[in-house]
């Protein structure tokens, strides 16, 4: 198949193209296993494997993918026809960032392969996580189980080739009240990633039992507490809403495809504009904020990207300071040229595509912020006069270009004078996205850093859904509006 | 291709019999095309042809599913995926209710919602359709993005239960398209959905956007103060409104778990205002729609809410299993909703605008990024996008900031209607997620809601 596919890829460099890649795909599963109050309602398995084929062709992208792989030589030609097309409609002509050619593999770091575990091990998992969720005060017990394999092998005209073998795990247990006045409330857990590896293995069930007491602890509180308040103060964001915060308002502000207009028809644009980077003061000092491709255990982590391009360890803001951004290989060369500089030096490896049928666009791989030096959680509560603890990604809605935000958590605890005092439901915080990183004021240490997987991140048209990370601190910012 | 599908279902139907396997399949096919704009340009041009089969084993209160991404051609492998899903449901539990295993009691096949030409438009034709849209429009600084997304859609479904099947088949379009500035940032857009080529009318769409760009070139946009507006929602807007109002609202199964704003003692009671009336209606080509759902109910105009009370919950079938309700015949991909109009003589934004007023209207045509807050009420949040005006009451327009809005449904619905368009337009809801699903919602071409909050209020775009 390789063979074939490169012959291909040949061709139509010699009919014109300035370059061609094909990904084949020849194995990507998914396991979807969603128990509901102790039904198990989905128990669904998926295969799939074909070709993208991605042409430019006189400065324009022509694609074209099929799980038919019998006929190559008309799925290569369609993926040319449309780049023909594309090239009567060009502002830009497209050109790629350089790179060394890679012959390479990647496997993502597993002990053991979840699709190898029995199914009926793992619904007693399940069952078993049901039963201790089944307590007094919940009305609604889940717990889910997704895994996913892919096998990619990527070629392209200039002498790459690459293989990866990804496996990821992503499991998450939440339960469900109603309070005195007819709401509903919830909590949910799943885990951060805390090992080298992503496999079964990861599925720890002391801690998927310790986290089931909290939550349904904690929901009963809830359900029992006042409404949040409404009115300003500082809010202390937990890594189960920090990471969020950080995925709506750095990560997809700096993908430079966003930054360039080229999601304005859909999800919005970016506040950010290129002579910002090394001019804007996008948070406080005590703000560091990375796309680090590298870390070992979490779906953020590819090896190569879907250009051929090692994963790297980048920083996006300096102590504060905007530097970089989210790339692939031709928003780089587009953005330099625009303003006049090169202000990017490469692809920063993130372009990446969700299956075989989709073409690669800017991708988030982990964003992270770094720890900082403001100590533990209780360190940071004690120094904190008027606040509110918050936790669990309920909503979160956010401005079309980033540059505000509205997101609503699963519980908040009031701080006063360097002590929680209680429970309130219902909270709620807003902002404006540079003057909230601003009012950045304390940055948790090691200790409360965790990373956080996002299995559902969606971009793009047609649209993709996205595997990524988060690695966060709890994280203080001040002067903040709660409780609308 | 219809009977070379239908006869790969019944072999399949006669693979699992002579297995003892109770299955149902579900074939999803789909023909993408999607153009896609950018700063001008065509950043994006792309063909999909993908066919899914979906294969769902049952053993009395248990079943198991497997999907494949596959070929017609290859048979063997579909009959390894009944294989797949007969061994999956060995290992699963049961239910602690029956599932519901469907019975066609004839064959039914509909093609009313394919159009040929449709399904043949070219690329050259997608981008003249832009070209026409767009021609005087665009500048240095004024720069088109868009989609131009068409395909062809067709579903089929047997099941060892009887040797009938359904089979679907539909062409679609959904086009949007921006003009956006670079440096000051502010997006208008507007939008088209066709079900057959004829529906295509880029001078429609240019017309809007002239409108548009006349009030944003010239006009300076200004921040409005927090408080309480007379607020005119746009098509994009409603659609998105009524969307997460079948997500939380009239779902049985969302009501049944906690997740609606509107409780299972409502049926029959006001909900909201008398001048709302939501239908479900399969006989509205528009809507892509289907006249038999999954299990092979007979889908006839189906009330929601008649003059604002609350007519009946819809569900689907697992739903209706687990909750000892009576299926509707909403198990579908989606349903066909159409918003009733009122009395208001205004079609056009034009129309709109040069409608007599009392007060500053706040008109928002789209909300962008919606979310719910609170399901139990109904609450969501969004922020208006494209486009929005402020209409003065001394009949002037001016072009607002961006603002957001955290409200109830029940408020946007509920006494606080002011009035519907009496004419009605299609507002394409379809998303690009997973296998193609085309969706549209017949709805108003506006309403106004009185004494809405804006709770946050954009200085800039």
């Amino acid at each position: 198949m390789r063979k074939k596919l490169q012959k291909q890829i040949d061709r139509l460099m010699v009919a014109g193209a300035s370059s061609v890649d094909a990904r084949w795909y020849p194995v990507e599963e998914t396991s979807q296993l969603l128990m509901w109050n102790g039904n198990l309602k989905n128990a669904s398995s998926s295969r799939e494997s074909g070709v993208g084929v991605r042409v430019l062709y006189k400065g324009a992208w022509g694609f074209s993918a099929s799980s038919n792989t019998d006929n190559l030589q008309a799925l290569f030609d369609k993926a040319l026809d449309n780049a023909r097309v594309a090239a009567k409609r060009v502002t830009f002509p497209v050109r790629l960032a350089g790179k060394v050619p890679i012959r390479a593999s990647f496997t993502s770091p597993n002990r053991i392969d979840p699709f190898a575990v029995p199914l009926a091990e793992k619904i007693a998992f399940m069952k078993e996580l049901d039963g201790q969720l089944n307590r007094t005060g919940v009305t609604q017990r889940i717990c889910e189980l997704i895994f996913m394999r892919k096998q990619i092998v990527y070629l392209d005209s200039e002498e790459s080739e690459i293989e990866k073998n990804i496996i990821e795990v992503f499991p998450t247990i939440q339960v469900m009240g109603v309070d005195a006045q007819g709401e509903s409330h919830s909590r949910k857990f799943s885990p951060s990633l805390t090992g080298a590896t992503r496999g079964w293995e990861t599925l720890d069930p002391h801690l998927f039992s310790e986290n089931a007491a909290r939550i349904v602890r904690e929901m009963n509180e809830v359900l029992v507490a006042d409404v949040c308040p409404k009115d300003e103060r500082s809010v202390i964001l937990l890594p189960g809403i920090m990471y969020l915060q950080t995925h709506e308002t750095i990560g997809h502000a700096l993908e430079l495809d966003r930054i360039l207009g080229y999601e304005l028809a859909y999800a919005g644009g970016s506040f950010v504009k290129l002579s910002d980077f090394g001019e804007l003061r996008y948070g406080s000092s005590k703000l560091t904020a990375r796309a680090n491709a590298t870390l070992p255990n979490s779906p953020g982590s590819f090896g190569f990207d879907d250009d051929g391009v090692p994963a790297q360890d980048n920083v996006l803001i300096d102590k504060g300071l905007l530097v970089g951004a989210i790339t692939g290989r031709q928003m780089v060369e587009e953005a330099n040229d625009r303003i006049g500089k090169k202000i990017f030096s490469g692809s920063s490896g993130a372009n990446r595509a969700t299956a075989f049928y989709r073409v690669p666009i800017e991708r988030m791989t982990n964003i992270n912020i770094d720890p900082g030096s403001d100590g533990s959680l209780a360190e940071i509560v004690k120094n904190t006069e008027k606040g509110i603890i918050l936790d669990g990604d309920k909503s979160w809605s956010i401005g079309s270009n980033r540059e505000q935000f509205h997101f609503a958590t699963d519980i908040g605890w009031l701080v006063k004078d360097g002590k929680v005092t209680r429970v309130v439901k219902n909270s709620t915080y807003k902002g404006e996205t540079v003057k909230f990183y601003n009012s950045l004021s304390a940055v948790g240490n090691k200790s409360t850093w965790e990373v956080r997987s996002v299995d559902n991140c969606g971009k793009g048209q047609p649209n993709q859904i996205m595997q990524l990370g988060h690695g966060v601190p709890v994280c203080r910012f001040d002067n903040v509006t709660i409780g609308e | 291709m219809k009977e070379q599908i239908l006869q790969v279902l019944r072999d399949l139907r006669i693979y699992a019999l002579s297995k003892n396997v109770e299955a149902t399949f579900f074939y999803h096919e789909e023909e993408s095309c999607l153009m896609r704009f950018a700063n001008s340009a065509i950043s994006l041009n792309t063909n999909e042809h993908l066919i899914r089969l979906e294969i769902t084993a049952y053993d009395k209160s248990k079943h198991a599913s497997y999907e494949m991404i596959t070929d017609l051609n290859k048979l063997a492998e579909m009959k390894q995926g009944v294989d797949i899903a007969a061994e999956m449901v060995k290992h699963v539990q049961p239910l602690n209710y029956q599932p519901t295993v469907p019975v066609y009691p004839e064959t039914f096949i509909d093609e009313s919602v394919f159009d040929a030409a449709l399904a043949g438009i070219a690329s050259d034709e997608r981008l003249e359709y832009f070209n026409q849209a767009v021609a005087g429009l665009e500048t240095d600084e004024i720069k088109l993005s868009g989609i131009f997304s068409s395909g062809v859609n067709t579903t089929a479904q047997i099941n060892t239960r009887s040797e009938h099947l359904q089979y679907f088949k539909s062409t679609d379009a959904q086009i949007s398209i921006v003009l956006s500035h670079i440096t000051l940032k502010w997006e208008v857009i507007a939008e088209q959905s066709a079900q057959k080529k004829t529906d295509l009318n880029p001078f429609a769409v240019r017309r809007d956007l002239t409108f548009l760009l006349e009030r944003y070139r010239h006009d300076a946009p200004q921040q409005l103060p927090l408080g309480r507006y007379d607020i005119v929602f746009g098509s994009a807007a409603i659609g998105d409104l009524l969307t997460m109002m079948n997500y939380i609202g009239f779902s049985g199964g969302s009501m049944k778990r906690g997740f609606s704003f509107i409780a299972g003692d409502q049926v029959g009671r006001k909900v909201f205002s008398n001048k709302f009336n939501l239908t479900d209606d399969p006989t509205r080509p528009e809507t892509f729609p289907f006249q038999r759902d999954q299990m092979g109910i007979s889908r006839k105009p189906f009330p929601i809410f008649l003059n604002g009370i609350f007519n009946s919950f819809t569900w689907l079938q697992d739903d209706a299993d687990e909750f000892g309700a009576s299926p509707t015949g909403h198990t579908v991909m989606h349903k066909s909703l159409v918003l009733g109009g009122g009395d208001k003589e205004a079609a056009t934004l034009e129309e709109l605008v040069n409608l007599p007023r009392e007060n500053d209207l706040l008109y928002i045509p789209f909300l962008h990024y919606m979310n719910i807050v609170n399901p139990s009420k109904g609450l969501i949040t969004a922020s208006s996008r494209f486009g929005a005006l402020l209409l003065k009451k001394d009949g002037s327009v001016a072009v607002p900031y961006n603002v957001r809005i955290t409200q109830s449904l029940l408020d946007i619905f509920g006494d606080r209607l002011a009035w519907l368009s009496r004419p009605l337009v299609v507002n394409n809801t379809s998303m690009s997620y997973g296998a193609r699903n085309p969706t549209a919602i017949v709805l108003p071409a506006f309403l106004q809601v009185n004494d809405l909050e804006i709770s946050h209020s954009n200085s800039t775009y």
